[in-house]
């Protein structure tokens, strides 16, 4: 397009970095929580403070809990409107689920029933779900929100904007151009491996800045490009529906080739049929892998056809020492429980997508990996913050000079992705400690708190960045800086004073998930002071001749 | 680096052709890939699978192109134009397959 | 906890690779000694430093399966090059220990 394959990579860089880099701050940043998202839920949920359990007993604690399942009013209405007649009181079973992780106390279980009359008999299922605590075989309220796995988790790969599963589509294209920004970053890159440790921090802030993006971009580049990738490959069905669409008669014809070769049959037969024992499956199912080498618990424990002829169970692993998705599953007959089959084992396609996925979903047991995946998000925040404030300080001075707010306003959405979202972030867990215990509703009222929290930071950041307009640091960043410090601060406190699970006790007892969240937060109180007590400095320092450019919140984005 | 040689609408066609011509590209590969390698004797998962790995990457090289490209017209024949003629002939081809 | 113990030597394999790989550059070689160093001890640095990363990548493999060892091996080497950049820029006579075995001239 312009003069030269790198005049060109310039371009495409830099500006649609900048549109897109405001949503892969959002994605980077609740990606690197979701690496921990079990252990939030933990913190946010302190009823569920206890060691990960194995999947419990079917036959005596799993089916009664499974026949307690309710659809939710909300569910209900929804399905309501996907049926050509008004649905009867209690609707015809069709499957039931039970999942867990070896970092899951509690079990997340659900129900789907059947339609009577849907009209589309594509979509003619809906789900009704519980939460159990596996030691007693009580479910926990779903009033309480799972913040890690239920709020940040889908926020990094759908931004909660469900209309038109838009933020799928959003995301999914910040990806691909988090892919094309790394390789037109090495394109423009002219120094990759003679500045490859390079970082000055006391040099002028554009330098430094930019030496910082440079260094989390390349350092970390085989990261940021498989994430991004893999990302788009798990959700591959949904950006380019091929089945659903154009290839949907290829799909359904092999979907009955597989029903019938497989022999796990498709419809229920619709002759009542009572299931054997569960239990049995699943000990045989454990026999099974251990006689194969590859011992493990159960993962995901999934009944086809409840209640019918058809029925079938099918028994999965939880995930292990590989990094691939590792379920080997083994079916079994429902009524009589003997074995169909066991999974083929993975054909060359199937090997590599499952090592690529599983590599994204990160169901493996590997501590130091989760730590250093952790970092190598929080370093795609960094390199995403300091591209902003590199391109602010590059054009502020002369946009100052011409009248143009185009500056200011990247740097107000900027202040508003990387601080306002900690302040949302923090604000979340303040009032998750905050407010009453049995409140209906509590997590929608957690989400609220959230939203508000940033639109307010947004507000802040557009009225404190008018120092921008003139060339100057806007004071937005420290101010919010001192906004993330005192709100992580408060929410460890708050986590003490409500649930006596302070840092000394949660430490001595060895219990991480807690702890972990706790010294996060704080850790991050104590970079957000540093970073507001340099900007001070270097406000100071530029105010009368703006000599400085851009300010340096850098280690903000460490939060 | 400057753009004001460039009219706006050069620059908005260009921003089109990346993305729009581009998935209409990638999805033309696709179907297209699936479909012959079904006419190959792959089952149809395994098809689709093998083609979902190499599609994105096939995306991102092709919108690469798009800007590095010196004619705007020949991008939008490549993109636009190909990736309608893969899917046009991926669709003579699935009636085939059944 | 020897896996634990081992994966902590990986990751100080790693960074003391990484930083061998970064001091037989001129301008962090600076940070420490005067002047350019001599050929023969940028190519003894470098083949301490590839050596070092190798070690890194042997002692990854004796703790987990090999697809997951590549995994944590190549995350290690992001962060020690990270470690390694933070070190030059705030306290590089941090990273003197690796050249212990090179007297300083004055």
């Amino acid at each position: 397009m312009l003069q030269s394959f790198r005049h060109s990579m310039t371009w495409v860089h830099t500006w649609f970095g900048l549109a897109l880099g405001f949503v892969l701050m959002v994605c980077f940043f609740f990606g690197s929580l979701s690496v921990y998202d079990r252990e939030i839920d933990r913190w946010a949920i302190p009823a569920s403070r206890f060691e990960p359990q194995p999947m419990p007993s079917f036959d005596r604690m799993l089916e009664p809990a499974f026949r307690r399942i309710q659809l939710t009013k909300e569910a209900r209405e929804e399905a309501q409107t996907r049926n050509e007649e008004p649905l009867p009181d209690t609707l015809p079973l069709h499957e039931w689920g039970a999942y867990t992780t070896h970092r899951d106390p509690v079990l997340s279980m659900w129900s789907g029933f059947e339609l009577t009359r849907p009209k589309d008999p594509d979509n003619d299922h809906v789900y009704g779900v519980m939460t159990l605590d596996p030691r007693t075989g009580q479910e926990l309220s779903e009033d309480k929100l799972k913040i890690g796995s239920q709020f940040f988790y889908p926020m990094h790969y759908e931004l909660h904007i469900h209309w038109l599963g838009l933020g799928y589509w959003i995301v999914g294209l910040a990806a691909l151009i988090m892919l094309v920004a790394l390789v037109s970053g090495v394109v423009m890159h002219r120094k990759v491996f003679r500045e490859f440790f390079t970082f000055r921090p006391k040099k002028q802030t554009q330098r430094s800045a930019l030496d910082l993006h440079n260094l989390t971009g390349v350092v970390a580049l085989p990261f940021h490009f498989m994430f991004a990738l893999s990302g788009l490959i798990v959700f591959a069905g949904i950006y380019f529906p091929v089945g659903e669409t154009m290839m949907k008669p290829l799909a359904k014809a092999h979907q009955k080739l597989e029903a019938s070769r497989t022999g796990l049959p498709e419809e229920a037969a619709g002759i009542p049929a009572p299931l054997a024992s569960v239990d049995a499956m699943v000990a045989e199912a454990q026999r099974r892998w251990a006689a194969r080498g590859m011992a493990g618990e159960v993962g995901f424990l999934g009944i086809h056809h409840v209640g019918d002829a058809n029925a079938t169970v099918s028994v999965y692993r939880a995930g292990t020492d590989r990094v691939t998705l590792t379920g080997e599953g083994i079916h079994f007959k429902g009524p009589t429980g003997e074995v169909i089959r066991e999974d083929d084992p993975k054909t060359a396609a199937a090997g590599i997508n499952d090592f690529v996925t599983g590599l994204h979903l990160q169901h493996f047991r590997h501590w130091l990996l989760r730590v250093l995946y952790f970092v190598g998000g929080i370093s795609g925040c960094v390199c995403i913050a300091t591209g902003f404030i590199f391109f602010v300080g590059k054009r502020k001075r002369q946009h100052a000079a011409t009248g143009s707010q185009g500056a200011r306003i990247v740097d107000a959405l900027a202040v508003t992705t990387v601080t306002g979202m900690l302040i949302a972030t923090a604000t979340m867990l303040v009032g998750n400690r905050l407010l009453p215990e049995d409140l209906p509703l509590r997590g929608v009222w957690e989400e609220r708190i959230f939203w508000s929290a940033w639109g307010l930071a947004m507000a802040h950041a557009f009225w404190r960045t008018a120092a921008v307009a003139q060339a100057r640091i806007a004071p937005a960043w420290r101010e919010q800086c001192w906004a993330v410090a005192g709100l992580a601060g408060l929410a460890a406190v708050l986590n003490w004073v409500t649930t006596g699970d302070h840092l000394f006790k949660t430490i001595a007892d060895g219990y991480w998930p807690v702890a972990g969240v706790d010294l996060v937060l704080l850790a991050s109180a104590a970079l957000a002071i540093v970073a507001a007590r340099k900007l001070r400095l270097r406000e100071q320092a530029g105010a009368p001749a703006a000599k400085e450019d851009a300010p340096a919140p850098l280690e903000t984005a460490h939060a | 680096m400057s753009t004001h040689s460039l009219s706006t609408l050069h620059v908005v066609s260009r921003v089109a052709a990346s993305l729009l011509g581009g998935y209409v590209f990638v999805w033309g590969f696709v179907t297209l890939g699936i479909a012959l390698l079904m006419s190959a004797g792959m089952p149809y998962d395994e098809a689709t699978t093998t083609l979902y790995l190499l599609a994105f990457i096939l995306f991102l090289v092709m919108f690469c192109w798009a800007f590095a490209a010196a004619s705007l017209v020949r991008v939008w024949a490549v993109l636009g134009g190909g990736g309608l003629l893969m899917t046009g002939l991926a669709w003579l081809l699935i009636p085939r397959l059944l | 906890m020897p896996d634990a113990l081992l994966l902590a030597a990986a990751l100080l394999c790693g960074i003391a690779g990484m930083g061998w790989l970064a001091l037989a550059m001129d301008v962090h070689w600076r940070q420490l000694r005067s002047g350019t160093p001599a050929r023969k001890i940028i190519v003894t640095l470098r083949v301490l430093g590839s050596t070092a990363l190798a070690a890194s990548l042997a002692l990854c493999l004796t703790v987990d399966h090999v697809s997951m060892a590549s995994l944590v091996w190549v995350m290690t080497l992001a962060a020690s090059a990270l470690i390694i950049a933070f070190t030059l820029s705030t306290r590089p006579v941090w990273l003197a220990p690796l050249l212990v075995w090179l007297p300083a001239r004055t």
